[in-house]
């Protein structure tokens, strides 16, 4: 079974006050963590994709004028999180999903401290709705 | 350049979808196979997933030892993901009328939803 894994970053609100204020050494840390996480999903097969995304600031929200042009805007509700990152994983039950979910939200922060944050964990479509 | 373009939808939009009929389903449906089929041809296609409903989705964190804490509980406001589209584009512009295109797949009676689609270009890892 398919699931994937969403870390949301702060609200658009709060941005500025997340990772970028970092030192280095609490980010080199952290990706450490998920370098190390990424590589024991490939040795057990489970991981099917993982991705960071950019920041915000550069995130658009684009809809279909009525000719089928693009709109686009860059404006968001104060209250959107926003999805920093994610894994696909492909795993034999929805525990597994949850342990690894459990995991990266261990991912070291400021001075090593876990994050414990908040993954949010969603089981693929195999097909389209019917 | 790769980006990621999210279709994102509350609970209730997700149970207005359900009401849909089935032809309107259908119709939806066609047209963006058709859009992948396109980016299949252009070369553009990376990756596309469409995700469970909202119903079967959890938030997950780690307890100080590392066990995971699960929590089927969200807000009524949170806009959840309903699928994306992967393309790997010249431009952000193109991907921006990738967006516009599925933004205009038919919704009921065949008038397009024109829902917004989020549309974010993947870090490069590790980011700096």
């Amino acid at each position: 079974m398919k699931y994937i894994l969403m870390m949301n970053t702060m609200k658009a609100s709060q941005q500025g006050q997340g990772i970028m204020g970092w030192s280095k050494h609490d980010l080199e840390a952290h990706i450490a963590y998920m370098m190390k996480l990424n590589q024991d999903l490939t040795n057990s097969r489970e991981l099917v994709s993982a991705e960071g995304l950019s920041f915000p600031d550069q995130a658009k929200r684009v809809r279909a004028a009525n000719d089928g042009t693009p709109i686009t805007d860059g404006v968001f509700p104060e209250s959107k999180e926003f999805l920093a990152g994610y894994w696909i994983v492909d795993v034999p039950t929805p525990e597994r999903a949850y342990a690894i979910a459990a995991r990266a939200s261990a991912a070291p922060g400021r001075g090593g401290t876990p994050l414990n944050m908040w993954i949010e964990v969603r089981p693929i479509m195999s097909q389209p709705p019917k | 350049m790769k980006y990621i373009l999210l279709m994102s939808g509350t609970k209730a939009g997700v149970g207005g979808y359900q009401a849909w009929s089935q032809k309107e389903r259908d119709a939806h449906m066609a047209i963006l196979r058709k859009i992948n089929q396109q980016l299949t041809d252009s070369g553009e296609f990376v990756a596309t997933q469409g995700l469970m409903p909202p119903s079967d989705a959890k938030v997950v964190r780690g307890e100080k030892n590392g066990l995971p804490i699960t929590d089927g509980v969200f807000p009524e406001a949170k806009e959840f993901l309903l699928g994306y589209w992967i393309v790997d584009v010249a431009s952000a512009e193109r991907a921006y009328a990738i967006a516009g295109r599925i933004s205009a797949a038919p919704g009921p009676g065949g008038v397009p939803t024109n829902m917004p689609i989020e549309v974010r270009q993947f870090a490069s890892y590790p980011s700096k």
